[in-house]
């Protein structure tokens, strides 16, 4: 009554206009009705198809398990399957070269496939510190061949390729990373003398690339004297740390004692690692004093 | 003392920058350190160079020491001179042992057989290295010691790296002396010259760092990244494109620094394509052209053409092969194939 009241007041029309504005309004209302039942019905479908497609996927599923089972339940029956399939065997087989690739990385050897071939990495160690790390970057095709790699030039690579690169590559791969642990801890020993025993060699220790042979002096004290001791030590096996021949020389006026001590010494590098013998020296001497 | 080895020695001290002339002698070992304390290392150099004369001549300082002090100043200061690399062969496998000094008895020996005049000197060096420095004379000269020839060897490795200033005749001699006394069968030159000899090694001991794909992520090196801008109404437009330029330029180049390298040289032996129509030139033979490329830095600046957004990435392989062809002079044929190279006969 207030909103006649209301058209009254501004037209004459205004019942009429009123009557038009409420017939928009109704048919406004109307359609967004129309709209909200449409929209609705969709996502009633929708949700209708949902449950279809789940239905389905389920049973495909019991489909395949029941095949499954009846494939298992053939195998166990049969005492010993004529041929196995093709599928079996590569699946077999990468199964194995996926156990091989999990040994290797455990004893410092780990791939990856790449485009081409495959990446190697040949981590070193020795005795439980980390070193070094080089890298071969291998071709498979039309035979295996080396593209890259970050292995030192004085390690023989070319010819440990040459012999086993084509034929046996696991024995490629163990027979380098012989090589370069080796290496490695040669290398390591070497370090470790200059770095913490420097006080007790004389001049320069002398080595080569390989780290396969090391010539230097060094001071020993008996009874309060000291005398220098010249060590030439070879490592005569490329894939062993420690060396195959060591010669200790004193000069010509030291004691006789002395050679009792040389032929200590030449036994210990031959058994222990070089900066741990050199450590049993030091410990010897306070122990003596 | 002789007066060539007193001028030799003072020449070479004049070489040394003022504040390293101190340590060089030091290591050097000639003079006595109480000897160097006498010397007043902040005057002239005119004037240190001619107390380090007076001091050499009291302990009769020969040749051989001031050759020495020559070697010491060109191992420190070796990105003087341009080094050329060669690569030695041999047959069979035996693991040799390397023995010092019959390979400097073996060296002095096929060298002095062939030339009588002849100053040769050795230096091993904190590196492992073994620094050859060699004066050559003729039959009816004295050895030049101003031009010496330097050689330096790895022991256990195929490689030596040449710095010759010496006539193109002693060259065969050095060549044939050095695989004498290492044991190798011959030698050749490779397509790598560069003033650094440090790069030179690290292209063939392959010590530069490459990119090898493992499963394994190495923590990435710090690099100079722009700050992301802190405003977000600034938006990368071209991030996806950026990123994969960063990818495909570490994959080629690795996360290290390059070796330092001058110049890439590229002979062109190639036909001229133009359209047959043009007919620019008459006859049909290979257009010869040289392409020098030249930097500070070559394989550093090579690195960041694509991020700089001056090339496209990837890098064509003529250019990113260097260091691993362990070449940086390349001659380029028509037919099969991007490059066959030149292969110099060994």
């Amino acid at each position: 009554r207030g909103k006649m009241d209301e058209g009254k007041a501004y037209s004459p029309g205004g019942v009429f206009a009123h009557l038009e504005m409420l017939e928009a309004r109704a048919c406004e209302a109307a359609t967004k009705k129309e709209e909200t039942e449409r929209q609705e019905e969709k996502l009633a479908r929708l949700k209708a198809r949902v449950e279809e497609l789940r239905l389905q996927r389920d049973e495909l599923q019991a489909k395949v398990d029941l095949q499954q089972k009846r494939q298992l339940g053939k195998e166990g029956v049969a005492s010993a399957p004529a041929q196995p399939s093709a599928q079996a065997v590569l699946e077999w087989k990468i199964k194995s070269v996926e156990a091989m690739l999990q040994v290797f990385y455990l004893t410092g050897i780990s791939g990856k496939l790449t485009k081409l071939g495959v990446c190697f990495c040949i981590s070193t160690a020795y005795e439980g510190t980390y070193l070094d790390s080089y890298y071969l970057d291998l071709l498979t095709k039309p035979e295996v061949q080396i593209h890259r790699h970050s292995v030192p030039i004085f390690i023989p690579l070319g010819q440990i390729a040459k012999k086993y690169l084509q034929t046996d590559i696991r024995r490629f791969l163990s027979v380098l990373s012989d090589h370069l642990n080796a290496y490695a801890g040669r290398r390591y020993q070497a370090d470790q003398l200059q770095e913490h025993f420097s006080d007790q060699i004389e001049g320069t220790l002398q080595r080569n690339s390989l780290c396969n042979l090391l010539v230097f002096n060094y001071n020993v004290s008996s009874k309060r004297k000291t005398f220098l001791f010249n060590v030439r030590l070879l490592y005569g096996d490329l894939c062993c740390s420690l060396p195959t021949e060591v010669v200790i020389s004193c000069t010509p006026d030291a004691p006789a004692s002395l050679a009792e001590m040389a032929a200590a010494h030449s036994d210990l590098f031959r058994r222990v690692a070089l900066h741990k013998a050199f450590r049993s020296f030091s410990s010897a001497e306070e122990n003596m004093d | 003392m002789d007066e060539v080895v007193a001028e030799y020695i003072r020449r070479t001290v004049l070489k040394i920058p003022r504040g390293e002339i101190k340590t060089m002698l030091q290591t050097w070992g000639f003079l006595s350190e109480a000897q160097l304390q006498t010397v007043n290392f902040h005057q002239i150099k005119e004037n240190i160079s001619q107390d380090v004369v007076r001091l050499c001549e009291e302990n009769s300082a020969g040749i051989k020491q001031a050759a020495v002090l020559d070697i010491i100043y060109n191992h420190t200061y070796s990105d003087k001179r341009v080094w050329s690399v060669y690569q030695m062969n041999k047959t069979g496998e035996e693991t040799e042992f390397f023995d010092l000094t019959d390979f400097k008895k073996k060296f002095k020996r096929r060298l002095r057989s062939a030339l009588k005049n002849v100053t040769i000197n050795f230096r091993e060096c904190e590196d492992n290295s073994i620094w050859i420095r060699i004066a050559w004379g003729t039959p009816y000269k004295k050895p030049n010691q101003y031009k010496s020839s330097y050689v330096v060897y790895h022991s256990q490795t195929p490689y030596v790296f040449i710095s010759a200033s010496m006539l193109k005749s002693n060259l065969p001699l050095l060549c044939q002396a050095l695989v004498v006394a290492s044991n190798y069968r011959d030698i050749r030159e490779m397509e790598l010259r560069s003033h650094s000899l440090n790069s030179l090694k690290d292209i063939v001991f392959k010590r530069y760092s490459q990119n090898f794909q493992t499963y394994y992520p190495r923590p990435l090196q710090e690099r100079n990244v722009a700050p992301e801008s802190a405003d977000l109404r600034i938006v990368q437009e071209n991030r996806h494109e950026k990123e994969r330029i960063q990818r495909v330029n570490r994959k080629v180049f690795g996360d290290g620094p390059q070796p330092k390298l001058e110049f890439a040289q590229y002979k062109l032996e190639t036909m001229f394509k133009s359209d047959p129509k043009m007919g620019v030139l008459d006859k049909k033979e290979p257009f010869r052209c040289l392409v020098k490329f030249s930097s500070p830095h070559l394989l550093e600046s090579l690195k960041s053409l694509a991020p700089a957004g001056m090339a496209d990435a990837p890098l064509s392989p003529l250019l990113t092969c260097i260091p691993q062809k362990a070449r940086n002079y390349f001659k380029i044929r028509e037919k099969k194939g991007i490059f066959p190279g030149s292969f110099v006969s060994p």
